[in-house]
């Protein structure tokens, strides 16, 4: 395994003098269910540079969440090493911790995870809260503009569509400009118009220069992205650029186009 | 965090379920409002005590029978009804108030009992005090309209009264009127009302004093109790300072003429209190009172703390994914610990405050209206508030640790 660690390096180290963004060597996880050990995340390896999109794909059970989370610094894995920025996860305590998940990463779930009876400005606004920040009113606005909701600023997530709680959950994971956006099964909840509005943003995003890592198990949305991890029973078993690749404003505007009475607008 | 967002991030969250904050405050409320009249009350019956014992003067000693002979008296001590028990004489007060002019100056006979009291076909039970014209003096006991009776009087054995104004309003329902010149009925005997006591004022504990008719102590002992004892003797000292050697007098004489053996105390048949002894008696009674109920409101305070902990644990579970969503987005455990912890304190200092403005309120419309002296004592109040905000604090630890220790990920799974 050292060997192979070794080869790894070696590969990146033309690539980014500074190293990658993300930086996964053996990351094994093991659940355990009573007698039974479930082996959910088996010696992963996986790097990731600044400014990529990246799609993690598989079945069901294959680990993907797991993986994200472990990337999200929610959960700790049993083996392995994990790098973020050079920063060796693993050493960190809770404090720390915390701090990477506000500041360096933005995450965006399948279930929205919006604070309910609370409006749009205000669950943006958590994250600059425990990250001390300023002029987080300000902050959070502008976030909230960039996904196009910068007319529902006051609405609870209970007053909004569902591909808007997931917009609002978009907005509070860039709001602190995270090294990166996590984001698991984010359309998994959405129909497609709603699914394709939201790669649209994601797309966007890394134009502007974001890096994302993103789970997905439907083809036609990971073909957005520009590369893809696929996974079997908790092992990567692909890993390719994205060779046609989907613009979303594009096929919003084929969704809308064959519409009767849509000729009148934009 | 900042205060301030803390502060709204709580106020918040507690108003999400409204009834159940009022129900979880409820607890903080009654406890200290209680904390707040008990001792009110307490601090008023021992102000009133002290008030109504120093209205007799500080110069005043007070011979009674003593505390080791067994009382046969029961009320209204008719016939022979005082016995050994009681052997004060009419001759002891006599002999104390002509041998130590150097430090009595004034003595003041006196028994006491209950009676009838009649006029003109009103009928009502009160207290006789029989006595000489010293009491005047002796017992601080000026009249406000008519006179007192004489020694002329006392001697002849005139029928004569003065009376107090509770016993007036008892008998025509006005402190205030006249009753001089009439002739009121004292367990059958005929007595004419020559002057009415100024008041003493309503005491909290014990008989009121001026529910009282005082008569001469001849025609008290011999027509109306029928005794041939004294129930006490009010003895002036000339200045305070003397009062200790003048105990020391009275001792030695009344264990001599009751022929007592030694040891002493323990042997008297008869004690001599100072006003200072009979305080601190009250006192101590009014004290340990006080103590009791507040340890009563203490206790219904921790109930209410307790409240406070159920409600939070509750809090903790219902609100697990909001936790996580929280930890996900950086929240430290030390900000979860905060939040919870503010929470708690909140529902307690405002139960407190509620608690202090009910306990003050109904201090006051106790005294209102039950008459009853309260005394609100700055020291209770902010004792009860920070009493109330350290039950938040220590009430809201344990659950506020629990959620601050959730795992993230399990917290966004739960449900
Ligand atoms: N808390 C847990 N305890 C026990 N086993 C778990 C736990 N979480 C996940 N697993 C198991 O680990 C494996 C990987 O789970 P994971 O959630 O990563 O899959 P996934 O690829 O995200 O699946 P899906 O596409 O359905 O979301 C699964 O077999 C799952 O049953
Ligand atoms: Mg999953």
């Amino acid at each position: 395994m050292e060997v192979a660690e070794e080869d790894q390096v070696d590969a990146h180290a033309d690539a980014s003098a500074t190293g990658p963004l993300l930086r996964l060597r053996g990351i094994t996880k093991i659940y355990q269910m009573g007698e039974q050990e479930l082996l959910a995340l088996d010696c992963v390896d996986l790097d990731i540079e600044s400014g990529e999109f990246v799609a993690v794909t598989g079945a069901s059970g294959s680990g993907k969440s797991t993986l994200m989370n472990i990337v999200g610094c929610l959960d700790v894995p049993d083996a392995g090493s994990y790098q973020l920025d050079g920063v060796e996860v693993a050493t960190l305590d809770e404090y720390e911790l915390a701090a990477i998940r506000n500041r360096k990463i933005g995450f965006v779930f399948q279930g929205f995870n919006l604070l309910a009876r609370t409006t749009a400005l205000e669950n943006v606004e958590v994250p600059l809260i425990y990250g001390r920040r300023s002029n987080r009113t300000e902050l959070a606005q502008q976030a909230l503009q960039r996904v196009g909701l910068g007319d529902r600023l006051e609405h609870r997530p209970s007053e909004l569509s569902g591909g808007q709680q997931q917009r609002v959950a978009i907005a509070r994971a860039i709001v602190t400009e995270p090294s990166i956006i996590l984001a698991d099964e984010p359309t998994g909840n959405l129909a497609s118009l709603q699914s394709e509005e939201i790669m649209q943003i994601f797309q966007q995003l890394n134009d502007d220069g974001a890096t994302i890592l993103m789970v997905t198990h439907e083809q036609d949305i990971a073909r957005h992205c520009k590369r893809q991890v696929a996974m079997r029973d908790g092992r990567i078993i692909e890993d390719q650029p994205i060779t046609e690749r989907l613009r979303a404003s594009e096929m919003i505007a084929r969704m809308r186009e064959p519409l009767p009475g849509s000729a009148g607008r934009r | 965090m900042n205060f301030v967002s803390d502060l709204r991030l709580a106020l918040r969250a507690l108003s999400i379920n409204k009834a159940r904050t009022f129900l979880t405050m409820l607890g903080i409320v009654i406890g200290v409002a209680v904390v707040i009249l008990v001792v009110a009350i307490g601090l008023g019956a021992s102000k009133s005590v002290a008030d109504q014992i120093n209205s007799l003067g500080t110069n005043l000693l007070t011979v009674r029978q003593g505390p080791r002979r067994i009382r046969l008296t029961a009320v209204g001590r008719a016939g022979s009804g005082s016995q050994a028990a009681n052997r004060l004489t009419v001759q002891d007060a006599r002999v104390i108030g002509q041998l130590f002019p150097e430090t009595i100056s004034a003595v003041a006979p006196q028994v006491r009992g209950n009676v009838q009291v009649r006029l003109a076909g009103v009928d009502t039970s009160s207290s006789v005090v029989g006595t000489t014209p010293e009491y005047v003096s002796v017992n601080n006991a000026p009249v406000s309209l008519g006179r007192f009776f004489n020694s002329f009087e006392n001697e002849g054995s005139v029928r004569v009264c003065v009376l107090g104004q509770a016993l007036c309003e008892k008998l025509t329902g006005s402190r205030l009127t006249d009753l001089t010149g009439r002739t009121i009925l004292v367990n059958r005997n005929s007595f004419l009302v020559i002057g009415i006591l100024a008041p003493k004022g309503a005491a909290s504990f014990g008989p009121d004093p001026d529910d009282v008719v005082v008569v001469p102590l001849t025609v008290a002992m011999e027509r109306v109790l029928g005794t041939s004892r004294l129930d006490q003797i009010g003895v002036s000292c000339v200045t305070p300072e003397v009062m200790p050697l003048a105990q020391q007098q009275i001792n030695a004489l009344l264990r001599i003429r009751h022929h007592l053996r030694p040891p002493f105390p323990e042997s008297d048949d008869f004690q001599v209190m100072s006003q200072t002894d009979l305080l601190t008696r009250s006192q101590s009674v009014a004290q340990t009172m006080t103590m009791m109920l507040t340890a009563v409101a203490v206790i219904s305070l921790v109930v209410g703390g307790i409240g406070i902990m159920n409600i939070m644990l509750v809090s903790v579970t219902e609100r697990t994914r909001e936790i996580g969503i929280r930890k996900a987005v950086g929240a430290t455990p030390r900000d979860i610990l905060l939040q919870f912890l503010i929470e708690a304190s909140i529902i307690a200092m405002i139960g407190g405050l509620v608690g202090v403005v009910l306990g003050v309120g109904s201090s006051a419309l106790l005294a209102k209206i039950a008459g009853w002296e309260t005394v609100i004592s700055p020291i209770a109040l902010v004792l009860a508030l920070v009493v109330s905000a350290g039950v938040g604090l220590f009430f809201g630890i344990y659950p506020a640790s629990k959620a601050s220790r959730l795992n993230p990920i399990q917290a966004l799974r739960y449900e």
